[in-house]
């Protein structure tokens, strides 16, 4: 159901529905901007009305009731729309209007009193103000508005907005509702192109030198050079290079050229070419006017002439014929004052209720911002993948099994990551250009995305697979007797690695022949009998069973004792060509009631930092890590403290009431240091588990003093200090962990994806 | 270069020359105009045409009546003036002679190489235009 109003138009009287008069609104106002600065204007516009009410008349004669959308947009396809004149004219090298204007400045240098007809195309018309620009625009017109009000390209200021999202959101919010909205006609024509004419692959190193009005062999020869090292270094490179044929590293190494390559394949998706007179122009700059159209033209002839020398000179006669005839249009039409040209544009349609519209403003910047606060953590966690990806493919040794598997973690990697990524900068840059919708690049970037999405699938259930076995092995250290101190120290692992090419932080790092890592965990317990002992267990999972056991006997471990110290190792190495199938160690040591022990800063060091799959129920059998009564140490585990097993618990030996630890007694001071112990006594009595939380190794009268084992269970992820006296170092370390954890954390999530 | 491009160009020098060969043969009528182009293969928007007709006029090539239609108000009629008669005249030549230029080269069959002798291969297209 649909209104229908009566309009007297051009002398006739039309019956129009309401939306179809509103379209025709618009495109009378389109023709009216269009010719604004045309000599007769007015009778052009006169004369086009005529002729759409003479075909509106005659589809009612036909019978139509009354004129609805599609007679109008029928209407409109045959007398064109102003972009198909722009067109036209262009390819026609007619007197466009801009060319009139051209010649009536010239004019206007005859005339003695016209000041006002100094006016010239391109200006800046409206200079004086900042406006958001209507009519090119895509979000509030800000950038184009700005862009034209300092005059460099809306592409540049677009691209300033995106890059800094953050920093410039309220800048454009504020802009977005300060600024007031107006057709604001570009006197900017130059916009990045593809250049037809120079091209090697896809013109985007021409476009972009016509762009920055720079010689085009600069930009290509950017663009080639990472490609020209990288082929001189390749067949150098393998001299020193140990890495098999396999490409991989060659992605880092050659990270600057994937860059610059990547940006090529996306400005080349992103740019639209530049095929018409018009456009090549806009590239270049230039104003689109009659001269620099007929000097396009006549460059073009050019180019041809080798070809048809002949056709093309007479061609170039007539192209000049044609510019001579139409300045005389222009002198001879000159006369009529230009007045209208200052007020080319027609003032905006409403200045709209301010507070609706400061409303609407933030109500539609809210959703940008959320929208905008997503995507970019989107993208940020995909490329964030998509490098991590890069990074850990050179290893994919250690976790795939060769063949399919292989294939799948890339395709994994480069459609299911890097496709999103890639998409979405190609989204914005030709939103950024202005290019015309293209359905095909949606679908190909999805078919690609589905690939990847099931390669990631099936690479998932792979992995799952090949964890699917597990195996232990313990191995008892016999111990020399020691007297009533132990202290454990970490080493160096037996082989030790100097610059490893690539390093993980502490708890896996990749030599060039091996994956090193630091996975071994610390066990204190009771001992039964009054003498320490101590073992190691091996951990390994595997496809089956069987490939877990050999692999966790392969695992080289040890454990020194020198007098009352022990050493444990920091590490083991898997060799290239085995594989990581989470191994990890677990060190038990087992202390005599009484007796004492001192762990060494190069154990709690890296307290809490650990990498290991295995701590959780998982369907894998054998992960039996005995932690049922331990906890982790999370709070500050003091340095070179010495520690005494009591009945109750593991306790630091400051606590003990002295008197009675000679009387063989177990008691804590009765003045604490601490207000907080105070509250953890009182605590105690109400809520057991509480003050496990709050002070883990603090004696408990009222605990079961005969419970069996693990009394403390700390995980020890040891140091990649490359020397023993380590303490001096200690401050780097320290900031070098922080930067680790992250990496530490993510693989450790990466682990644990593993098991789900 | 694009055949569209080229294509383009070698439309745009003739348009104002059908214009004024359509007009010519007697008042026309702007729609008119539009529909034997189309109907020679030669696709132009009214809204091309009107702003061509009008500057033609402005530079006193056209004149144009009103004539009383029986559907409505009377509609504009154009003709040429005897300034446009001349600037016709002018274009006809040029058309004609690039016309005979550009067919005589067009179904010329026989290759440049068959008229090249073996002491003067200095033949080359450059000096061969009619500049």
């Amino acid at each position: 159901m649909k209104k229908v109003i009566n309009i007297n138009f051009q002398g006739r009287i039309i019956p129009i529905e309401e939306t179809a008069y509103e379209l025709l609104k618009q495109y009378v106002e389109s023709l009216r901007k269009y010719f604004a600065l045309e000599d007769g204007r007015d009778e052009i516009i006169n004369d086009i009305e005529g002729r759409i009410a003479e075909l509106f008349s005659e589809r009612l004669k036909k019978g139509t009731t009354c004129i609805a959308d599609n007679d109008v947009n029928a209407v409109i396809a045959s007398i064109g729309r102003p972009e198909d004149f722009d067109a036209q004219e262009a390819e026609l090298g007619g007197a466009t209007p801009n060319q009139n204007q051209s010649s009536s400045s010239q004019q206007s240098q005859q005339k003695t009193n016209s000041s006002q007809q100094n006016y010239s195309y391109g200006s800046g018309t409206n200079r004086g103000r900042l406006y958001r620009n209507a009519d090119d625009k895509l979000i509030g017109g800000v950038a184009s508005g700005l862009a034209n009000y300092l005059g460099i390209d809306p592409v540049i200021a677009r691209i300033l907005f995106v890059v800094f999202f953050a920093a410039l959101f309220w800048v454009y919010v504020i802009l977005w509702i300060i600024v007031p909205s107006k057709s604001v006609q570009s006197n900017i024509t130059k916009r990045l192109y593809r250049s037809a004419d120079s091209k090697v692959l896809g013109g985007v190193a021409g476009g972009l030198a016509a762009y920055f009005n720079i010689d085009v062999w600069i930009p290509r020869l950017i663009f080639a050079l990472p490609l020209i090292v990288g082929v001189f270094s390749g067949p150098f490179g393998m001299f020193w290079n140990d890495w098999d044929m396999w490409w991989g590293p060659r992605i880092l190494t050659g990270s600057l050229s994937g860059t610059l390559g990547l940006t090529y394949i996306i400005l080349w998706i992103a740019v639209p070419i530049a095929t018409t007179a018009s456009e090549k122009l806009e590239m270049k700059g230039e104003r689109v006017d009659l001269n620099s159209i007929r000097d396009t033209v006549k460059g073009d002839l050019e180019n041809f002439k080798s070809k048809a020398q002949n056709f093309s000179s007479e061609l170039k006669q007539s192209a000049a014929q044609f510019g001579e005839k139409a300045k005389e249009f222009g002198q001879t039409a000159g006369n009529t004052a230009k007045t209208f040209a200052s007020e080319a544009t027609p003032i905006a349609r409403s200045a709209g209720s301010g507070v609706g519209h400061v409303i609407a403003v933030l109500f539609k910047a809210f959703f940008l911002f959320i929208g905008g606060i997503l995507a970019l953590a989107l993208l940020g966690v995909m490329a964030g993948l998509f490098g991590a990806g890069v990074v850990i493919m050179p290893f994919k040794g250690f976790f795939l099994e060769s063949g399919w598997q292989s294939v799948v973690a890339w395709s994994t990697l480069l459609f299911f990551f890097g496709i999103p990524v890639l998409a979405f900068l190609v989204w914005i840059i030709r939103k950024i250009a202005g290019a015309k919708k293209n359905p095909y690049i949606a679908y190909v970037f999805g078919v690609l995305w589905i690939i990847g999405l099931i390669s990631f699938i099936s690479l998932i259930a792979g992995i799952d697979r090949n964890f699917r076995g597990g195996a232990r092995i313990q191995n008892d250290i016999r111990l020399s007797p020691i007297k009533d101190r132990l202290t454990v120290k970490v080493t160096e692992s037996n082989v030790r690695y100097y610059g490893g090419w690539m390093n993980f932080g502490d708890g896996i790092r990749f030599t060039e022949d091996s994956l090193v890592l630091s996975n071994v965990g610390l066990k204190i317990e009771k001992s039964l009998d009054s003498s320490y002992h101590a073992s190691y267990t091996r951990y390994s999972n595997g496809k089956t069973d069987g490939q877990a056991e050999d692999l966790a006997r392969n695992t080289s471990y040890t454990v020194t004792q020198w007098d009352s110290i022990l050493y444990l190792d920091k590490g083991f190495s898997i060799p290239r060509g085995e594989k990581f199938r989470n191994q990890h160690i677990m060190v038990t040591i087992q202390i005599p009631i009484g007796k004492r022990i001192i762990l060494d800063k190069s154990v709690n060091r890296k307290l809490n930092r650990w990498f290991s799959l295995g701590n959780s129920r998982g369907r894998w059998r054998d992960w039996d890590w005995d932690n049922n009564d331990g906890y982790w140490i999370n709070g500050d585990w003091n340095n070179n403290i010495e520690y005494i097993m009591t009945p109750g618990g593991i306790e630091s030996i400051d606590r003990m009431d002295e008197q009675e630890l000679k009387k063989g007694k177990y008691k804590l001071k009765e003045i604490n240091n601490s207000n907080t112990d105070h509250e953890n006594s009182e605590n105690d009595q109400q809520n057991d588990t509480d003050t496990r939380q709050d002070n883990k190794y603090r004696y408990r009268p009222g605990n079961d003093s005969t419970k069996p084992k693990t009394i403390i269970d700390t995980v020890v992820n040891t140091s990649t200090t490359y020397n023993d006296d380590a303490n001096k170092d200690e401050e780097k370390e320290d900031s070098r962990e922080k930067n680790s954890s992250v990496l530490n954390t993510s693989l450790y999530v990466f682990g644990r994806m593993f098991q789900q | 270069m694009n055949i569209e491009n080229t294509q383009s160009q070698m439309r745009k020098g003739i348009l104002e020359f059908c214009i004024f060969s359509i007009i010519r043969r007697g008042e026309a009528y702007p729609s008119d105009i539009v529909e034997e182009m189309r109907a020679a293969n030669l696709h132009i928007f009214e809204g091309t045409l009107y702003p061509l007709l009008t500057r033609l006029k402005n530079a006193d090539m056209l004149t144009y009546r009103w004539i009383e239609s029986n559907s409505g108000p009377p509609r504009k009629y154009f003709s040429l003036t005897a300034k446009g008669e001349d600037f016709y005249k002018e274009l006809e030549a040029t058309w004609n002679e690039l016309a005979h230029a550009v067919n005589a080269l067009a179904n010329k069959k026989e290759s440049l190489t068959t008229t090249i002798t073996p002491g003067n291969i200095t033949i080359n297209p450059e000096n061969t235009t009619t500049n």
